[in-house]
């Protein structure tokens, strides 16, 4: 792959001025991950075919409404994968029987939330990428079951509260790092990236569509309606994700990992969670200085290693 | 049997508001039903809940097409169809609304035949606006007229216990508040009749003849359709962009809306689509040189009225 293949979003100014995304879905105002889609949607463009697991995202598709420019499926949970590989054997069959050119072909993306991504349907993505099936996959990571009032998923962090985590410590468990899950499986991509930083975003996904194989992007999504806080907020926390070291920028390709955008001077994790409610039995009626210490500790050991 | 249609917003705790009035019936000896309508219940969407209370078993089940008592949380839903505040009224039933306008517009307005009653709107602060759903649960409580205060009291504390004292402190005193202030209409409210399964009446069925699949399956053969769904109805808030002070950066509004509803135009100039805004507010919170503020969007529409009188006036 050239440099001149991914260069192009070099600058904020690079990014798109009209979206290609429809208006007029049914996500919450101000949705992290809607806000994701968008940005990944003017990027992929409309020769793409989303495959979609159960989910809020779900209801972007709505008949006889919806917001792509291009086909989408809806399965079950587990098996928005399975469906791809479905897909892009047709898509392949098609090509060979000369029924579609080249250039009629189609991007296969996978869409799904965390529930899916990090517990569900994980299964059924490690065999996707073991047969090294041409897809893209994104998770929009809003760290909870979002649809269904977010209950806790694999992909909700220590302390958080959930709609089944309620009590004065939040959720016992522990995010599960699905990067390096995936990344253990070698696939041609994976990397995190957040609406937040879209120029960051941009230059993943431009790079991402230029490859073949799995390749595969886990967008944390800042969820109003999940996380409890002010729908405006959705970009400052993203934000602040990233300055305070809870996501990582990184993507893995050619078995490496490399971090895309490493916070100089991290802020400290709780101005990332003193704005979220589902952080606030942390800080009210008194603070629980022992948990806010063991979860900045966390962080610092995490970048430690990166940083050497 | 009393039967209670809330209307509301995502966010604005209809839901919970059903549930508090539930369990306050329950606690005054009725049987309860209480139920929000499962769907896209997004912030700021339309969501509908719903309470029936009886001294019999309950035996009507789903949604309540004929209610004895409305509450709205939100008056900007009323004219909102897909919201279908008014389904189903008639002269015996009574409307609880939060709203500035007095109860005698919205009688002239909705040509009202019912009794009706007004909560002056509280705020304009999203945060407060959290509140709203024990007010009007308080409100609704008194015109029922089959709580007492002491009911109303113990289903707060039951229905918000996770909350911690300070939220249930402010949710009681905002509901009791509420309840006193309708005391004048105490119990105006009147039970329904029982609806009997024989005089249940089919719909009008239109027989369909079974298609090919490949007729039937729900498949979308133009893109983007979504335009056609007229998210703006979501707002209570607008952002207003003012120009002289948009320094025509061109992309953070633009790509940080989530829906897509700020697009750039030739001169680099963004262009808010009120039709799909939902008002989250972003654009307001990101813009650096704070060029986009937030307007009410009662208001809004009330000055994009008169400035429309205005241009008339002038024309004519
Ligand atoms: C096998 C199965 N179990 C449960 C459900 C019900 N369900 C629908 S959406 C959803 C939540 C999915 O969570 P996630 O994947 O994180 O996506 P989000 O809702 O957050 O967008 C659940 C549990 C389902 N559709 N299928
Ligand atoms: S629940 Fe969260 S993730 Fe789901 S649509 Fe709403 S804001 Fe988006």
């Amino acid at each position: 792959m050239t440099e001149a293949a991914v260069g192009f979003y070099r600058r904020m100014k690079d990014l798109p001025s009209t979206h290609l995304l429809g208006t007029g879905t049914a996500m919450c105002a101000g949705c992290g991950g809607l806000e994701a889609l968008h940005e990944i949607y003017d990027i992929i463009g409309d020769k793409s075919i989303f495959v979609n697991a159960a989910g809020c995202m779900t209801l972007l598709s709505v008949y006889p409404f919806t917001p792509f420019r291009g086909s989408w499926l809806y399965t079950a949970m587990a098996s928005a994968p399975a469906g791809a590989q479905g897909v892009r054997d047709a898509l392949d069959i098609l090509k060979a029987k000369k029924q579609i050119t080249d250039d009629e072909d189609m991007q296969v993306v996978v869409l799904t939330g965390d529930g899916s991504a990090y517990g569900m349907g994980l299964s059924a993505t490690s065999g996707a990428m073991e047969r090294d099936l041409d897809f893209l996959y994104i998770c929009y990571d809003n760290e909870g079951y979002g649809n269904t009032g977010q209950q806790y998923s694999g992909a909700t962090p220590h302390a958080a509260k959930t709609s089944t985590s309620k009590g004065a410590r939040g959720f016992a468990g522990f995010k599960k790092d699905l990067f390096s899950i995936w990344a253990a499986h070698q696939p041609a991509y994976v990397a995190t990236v957040i609406g937040a930083e879209p120029l960051d975003l941009a230059k993943k996904i431009e790079k991402a569509r230029s490859l073949k194989g799995p390749r595969m992007i886990i967008a944390l999504s800042p969820c109003p309606t999940g996380w409890d806080y002010d729908p405006k907020e959705t970009v400052n926390i993203g934000k602040l994700a990233v300055k305070t070291g809870v996501w990582p920028l990184k993507e893995y390709i050619n078995g490496k990992v490399v971090h895309t955008k490493i916070p100089r001077q991290r802020q400290p994790l709780e101005d990332y969670l003193k704005c979220q409610g589902r952080y606030k039995h942390l800080f009210e009626p008194q603070r629980n200085e022992v948990m806010l210490n063991q979860l900045q500790q966390k962080i610092d050991q995490y970048w430690d290693n990166i940083n050497g | 049997m009393y039967r209670i249609r809330l209307h509301g917003r995502g966010g604005q705790g209809m839901k919970t508001a059903s549930r508090i009035l539930g369990s306050a019936l329950f606690l005054e000896g009725y049987e309860v039903q209480d139920a929000p309508r499962y769907g896209a219940e997004r912030r700021g969407a339309p969501i509908f809940a719903y309470v029936r209370a009886d001294k019999q078993p309950i035996n009507e089940r789903g949604i309540i097409a004929s209610p004895d008592l409305i509450i709205v949380a939100d008056d900007s839903l009323v004219p909102v169809a897909a919201a279908g505040v008014l389904a189903g009224v008639d002269a015996d039933c009574v409307l609880l609304i939060n709203s500035d306008d007095d109860k005698e517009t919205w009688r002239q307005r909705l040509n009202f035949k019912g009794k009706i009653y007004t909560l002056p709107v509280e705020t304009e602060d999203r945060a407060e606006l959290r509140f709203i759903g024990a007010t009007c649960s308080g409100a609704a409580a008194c015109l029922l007229g089959i709580i007492s205060r002491e009911s109303l009291t113990q289903a707060i504390q039951t229905e918000l216990s996770a909350l911690g004292m300070a939220v249930i402190n402010t949710n009681l005193t905002k509901a009791l508040a509420a309840f006193d202030h309708m005391q004048t209409a105490a119990g105006c409210v009147s039970e329904g009749k029982a609806i009997l399964a024989t005089d249940y009446q089919s719909p009008d069925w239109v027989q369909l003849p079974f298609e090919e699949a490949r007729t039937s399956a729900p498949a979308i053969h133009a893109a983007a359709t979504s335009v056609n769904v007229n998210t703006g109805v979501w707002r209570t808030l607008r952002p207003v962009i003012d120009y002289q002070l948009c320094n025509k950066c061109w992309w953070i509004c633009s790509t940080f809306c989530p829906d897509g509803a700020i697009d750039v135009d030739d001169n680099n100039t963004p262009q808010i689509d009120y039709q799909h805004c939902k008002g989250c507010m972003i654009c307001v919170a990101q813009c650096p040189p704070h060029a986009i503020s937030s307007v009410a969007e009662e208001l809004a529409q009330a000055n994009e009225k008169k400035a429309a009188k205005r241009k008339q006036g002038v024309r004519s």
